[in-house]
């Protein structure tokens, strides 16, 4: 029984014992060189890009208590409301241009129209000639075999 | 900031090394989790209580390894655990330095979250409060689970020692 007790993992108490005295000489191991100095260098690695990216929005978000934010936001729509509801004011070099261009488009008008008119009156005028001389069922080619027919 | 953050590294760092090494059983990939641990460290020290760095950073220290063991493949796994690691571990220089191998292989050879609750609470000596807000378990399941972790390391130890 001695014996046993000198070895250590007969009994239960005498193993929880034991194994409590082993896990106790566990110690935490130093970390070797190499990695201390990996550790060290994340600032300069992970934090140099990154706050040259944000640190300005950042900064000013966290310069701002947050109920000044929501103010903040609702102005920008407002703003943009504003703009597009400003009554717009032309230039003087802007109405002439719009007058010019006007004048332009009623010369246009006016000269199409005429030439319209007088071809309306050229193509009407000699029908009109044509039907008074003569039937009008003549100038009609549907009408030619129904007048052939009675003549014959 | 950065001295702070300097501060967290000198303070911090052995226990996440040691939990990364525990878990990992690869210097190398000990080095690189605990490397990623602190870059998240960093980029959420304004968000972190100081007083709980020390939780936060074991737990996430805890998801970068168990994150690249689940990338591991299962051969792999088992290749490791029966190759003996040749360098210096945490029981390294203590009088009973064979039982002290015996004991680490044991706890490597636990699994999850068997080994993490046995170097957070017997190597790191943290509360139990501290090992279950690392952990994200309840109190309860701790010392159950810290309990079922001891039996294992005894029958592990008993087989090797009768």
């Amino acid at each position: 029984m001695t014996q046993d007790r000198n070895d250590g993992w007969t009994d239960d108490t005498d193993r929880d014992a034991n194994l409590d005295a082993l896990l106790a000489q566990l110690r935490i191991e130093q970390a070797p060189e190499r990695l201390t100095r990996r550790l060290y260098r994340i600032p300069l690695e992970e934090g140099a890009g990154r706050k040259a990216r944000h640190s300005v929005w950042r900064d000013w978000f966290r310069a701002r208590p947050r109920w000044v934010l929501a103010p903040a936001f609702a102005a920008v729509p407002l703003l943009v409301v504003m703009l597009l509801l400003q009554p717009w004011q032309p230039s003087k070099a802007e109405v002439e241009q719009a007058r010019h261009d006007v004048a332009v488009a009623f010369a246009y008008l006016d000269r199409a129209g005429l030439r319209a008119g007088r071809e309306i009156e050229d193509v009407l005028g000699g029908e009109l000639r044509h039907s008074v001389k003569q039937p009008l069922s003549e100038h009609m080619p549907f009408t030619e075999s129904i007048h052939k027919e009675e003549t014959s | 900031m950065s001295t702070r953050f300097r501060q967290w590294v000198d303070t911090y760092q052995d226990q996440a090394w040691t939990l990364a090494r525990y878990l990992l059983r690869d210097p190398s990939e000990a080095e690189d989790a605990c490397q990623e641990a602190f870059v998240k460290l960093w980029h959420h020290r304004d968000r972190i209580d100081p007083d709980k760095v020390r939780p936060w950073l074991m737990r996430v220290t805890r998801n970068q390894c168990l994150d690249r063991l689940r990338r591991r493949r299962p051969t792999q796994e088992w290749a490791e655990w029966q190759t003996a690691d040749e360098s210096p571990g945490p029981a390294e220089g203590t009088q009973q330095r064979e039982l002290g191998e015996l004991l680490r292989r044991s706890i490597n050879g636990l699994t999850e979250p068997y080994r993490s609750l046995v170097v957070l609470r017997d190597v790191h000596q943290h509360s139990y409060e501290e090992v279950a807000n690392v952990l994200e378990l309840s109190l309860p399941q701790v010392k159950t689970y810290l309990h079922r972790a001891r039996k294992q390391l005894r029958e592990q130890l008993a087989e090797v020692r009768p």
